[in-house]
């Protein structure tokens, strides 16, 4: 068995690993019904049979048919992109929408490391001073711009 | 009858004409399309706003202002699907596939305004089509059942999945897998939570604004921050560079009529959307081309037949809810509201009962699109500007609009921390060759989907026949099988030069 297809084989087997989860946690924790009076695990179940079937055959196509070469994994920009987004998540209602933007915007440029220190620093303040002013005083949206902890 | 006919215009003209609902009308055009930017902020929370102020208004006026926004919010969406390839509102994801690779290609001027004026005509088909067949279209609408929806929904997702550059098999894996993002959550019918793994805050289902931002925005962001190093920006936005070739507006009017006649359609059916409209839209003009190849590289009739469709079925849902008072969604239950809370029941007794009421609403969907079009043309300008701004500034905004927009729509943490899941999942996707349009439309069709199948073997006690023995059903099951037999040829056909191209 020789990988000519990168991508085809990660694929199918997510897609395999992904269809046999959701098929057997169906079956297992919700009850099947019958067609007549479909229970809340037949849909799933179906559609993890679905998943899994294509998964397979992805998984043989991959291991036939040449593909392209796959793009190189950023892991960098993946890690700091998504790290940005949980920190705003943790950060917003306990220190407020100006800190959490900062720290936002401070991680997601390390991705791209063109910003030096001072223009991450003032993009930083403006976009959260500028997130306010929109969704704060703008829109009404409920949240405080810094939050003073008790 | 015809006399009848030009007397209601002439009474809905004046009406919406008159200075008090023309000002209000203005408010939410000019509101839904600065909202339906902002990536995210969808139409049923720019409605929601607004909603109590509708208290205050005369129920005409109150009606006009949330239709305004309601429509309005489909053109603004356009904007961020072509600048930053985030979808404004679900209806407008599939505008990226074709509107973002233009923008890239220095032509996103061109996209912006022949979307707006798709959208110009997609609303004005429909509502000659409300104007014209509402008592016809309301008879035939309501012969569809839950096997003729079900079929439907399958006709709309087979479509989405073949219109991927990839192959369609991976295509139909993402609208799956989208089915069973979609049935997280409680089940209606059983009272059963599923794939809730005891974590109460997936009780309500995973959230589709979060989904959307993640799968198309987020992975957007991670994939281009290394390669677009080089980024060469057009500085040319002179208003010559926003008008398209002689060759692209031929192409145009055929995409943006079939896109109209597609989305009318699908409008009037209650409960399916501008999304399932766009995308049916989308893979028609693609089928129908003599050169797909060129979808999902910057092909305008890719932009400028959804667009038209989403519009278009813009108008026409209001056909049920005004006529049956069935709402299709959640944002028509608003309007219902507003009628009721005036004490006002729609229903075939509105049209007669109160003609200045529906036939003012009617007119004022014409005056609000001319509005949007005289407003949003200026503002091409404006939003091409946005480009030129270096990508290493844009991308920090672009997550903080994400993450801000998405916060809003719940005030919850956990929509934002499902932007992360969804994040990463399309990026993998991207480097493996995954769609990810299908698995939005498989997401927001899936309950649904599954309601109807569930409702129709019950109907028939577990009988599978019931599908095919309605003949609208069977129509649509056969399209969605052409449609599948179809793609397996051309891939067969292209072995070996297929390419694997996510979003």
């Amino acid at each position: 068995m020789v990988v000519r297809n990168v991508q085809n084989v990660i694929g199918g087997c997510g897609l395999m690993a992904i269809g046999s989860f959701a098929a057997g946690y169906a079956i297992m924790t919700l009850p099947l019904g019958s067609l007549a009076l479909a229970g809340p695990g037949l849909f799933p179940a179906a559609l993890g049979g679905i998943l899994f079937a294509i998964g397979v055959a992805l998984l043989a196509l991959g291991l036939s048919q040449p593909g392209e070469r796959m793009e190189p994994f950023d892991l960098r920009s993946f890690v700091l992109i998504l790290s940005s987004i949980l920190a705003f998540a943790l950060l917003l209602q306990p220190l407020g929408m100006v800190p959490a933007v900062v720290v936002l915007t401070f991680l997601a440029s390390r991705a791209d490391s063109k910003l030096s220190m001072k223009a991450t620093a003032i993009l930083g303040l403006v976009l959260s001073v500028g997130s306010y002013l929109v969704f704060r005083v703008g829109l009404g949206l409920p949240v405080s711009a810094v939050a003073f902890l008790p | 009858m015809f006399p009848d006919f030009f007397n209601n215009i002439i009474l809905g003209l004046s009406t919406a004409l008159s200075f008090n609902n023309l000002l209000f009308c203005a408010i939410g055009v000019t509101l839904g399309t600065l909202l339906g930017v902002i990536p995210g902020f969808g139409t049923l929370a720019a409605m929601s706003m607004l909603f109590p102020i509708t208290f205050y208004l005369d129920p005409t006026a109150a009606l006009i202002m949330l239709a305004g926004i309601w429509y309005g919010t489909t053109y603004g969406g356009s904007t961020s699907s072509i600048l930053l390839n985030l979808p404004g509102t679900p209806a407008n994801a599939v505008t990226c596939l074709d509107g973002y690779p233009m923008a890239k290609q220095g032509r996103a001027g061109v996209a912006l305004l022949m979307t707006t004026v798709a959208s110009f005509f997609g609303a004005s088909v429909g509502i000659v089509i409300l104007m014209v067949f509402s008592p016809v279209l309301v008879q035939f609408a309501l012969r569809f059942g839950p096997a003729e929806y079900f079929s439907l929904m399958v006709m709309g997702l087979v479509a989405a999945s073949v219109i991927s550059i990839g192959s369609a098999i991976k295509g139909i894996a993402m609208v799956a897998l989208g089915i069973l993002v979609g049935l997280v959550g409680l089940d209606i019918n059983s009272g059963t939570a599923r794939f809730t793994f005891g974590m109460f805050e997936l009780l309500d289902g995973l959230s589709l604004v979060a989904l959307a931002m993640g799968l198309f925005g987020v992975s957007e962001v991670i994939s281009s921050i290394r390669s677009l190093e080089t980024n060469k920006v057009n500085k040319d936005i002179s208003a010559r560079s926003m008008l398209p070739t002689s060759d692209e507006v031929k192409r145009s009017w055929g995409a943006m009529a079939r896109g109209s006649g597609i989305g009318s359609f699908f409008g009037m059916l209650p409960g399916v959307g501008a999304s399932v409209a766009a995308f049916m839209a989308y893979a028609t003009e693609k089928r129908l081309s003599k050169e797909p190849s060129r979808f999902g590289e910057g092909a305008v009739e890719g932009i400028a037949a959804p667009e038209a469709a989403n519009n278009a079925s813009d108008q026409t849902s209001f056909i049920p809810t005004l006529t049956l008072g069935i709402p299709g969604s959640a944002s028509m239950a608003l309007i219902l509201g507003v009628l009721m809370i005036h004490g006002i029941s729609p229903g075939p007794s509105l049209i007669m009962g109160r003609p200045e009421l529906f036939w003012g609403l009617v007119m004022s969907f014409w005056v609000g699109n001319v509005l949007l079009l005289i407003l949003n043309i200026p503002l091409i300008g404006v939003w091409v500007r946005v480009l030129t701004i270096p990508y290493h500034i844009l991308y920090p905004t672009i997550m903080v609009l994400v993450c801000i927009g998405v916060f809003s729509v719940n005030n919850s943490t956990a929509d934002v921390l499902t932007v992360i899941l969804f994040g990463a999942l399309g990026y993998v996707m991207r480097l493996l060759g995954f769609p990810a349009a299908p698995l939005l439309l498989g997401f927001v069709l899936g309950p649904m989907m599954e309601e109807h199948f569930r409702r129709a073997l019950l109907l028939s006690k577990g009988s599978f026949t019931t599908f095919v023995s309605s003949p609208l059903s069977l129509a649509f099951l056969l399209v969605a099988a052409a449609l599948l037999i179809w793609s397996g040829f051309s891939a067969y056909r292209r072995k070996t030069s297929a390419s694997f191209k996510g979003f």
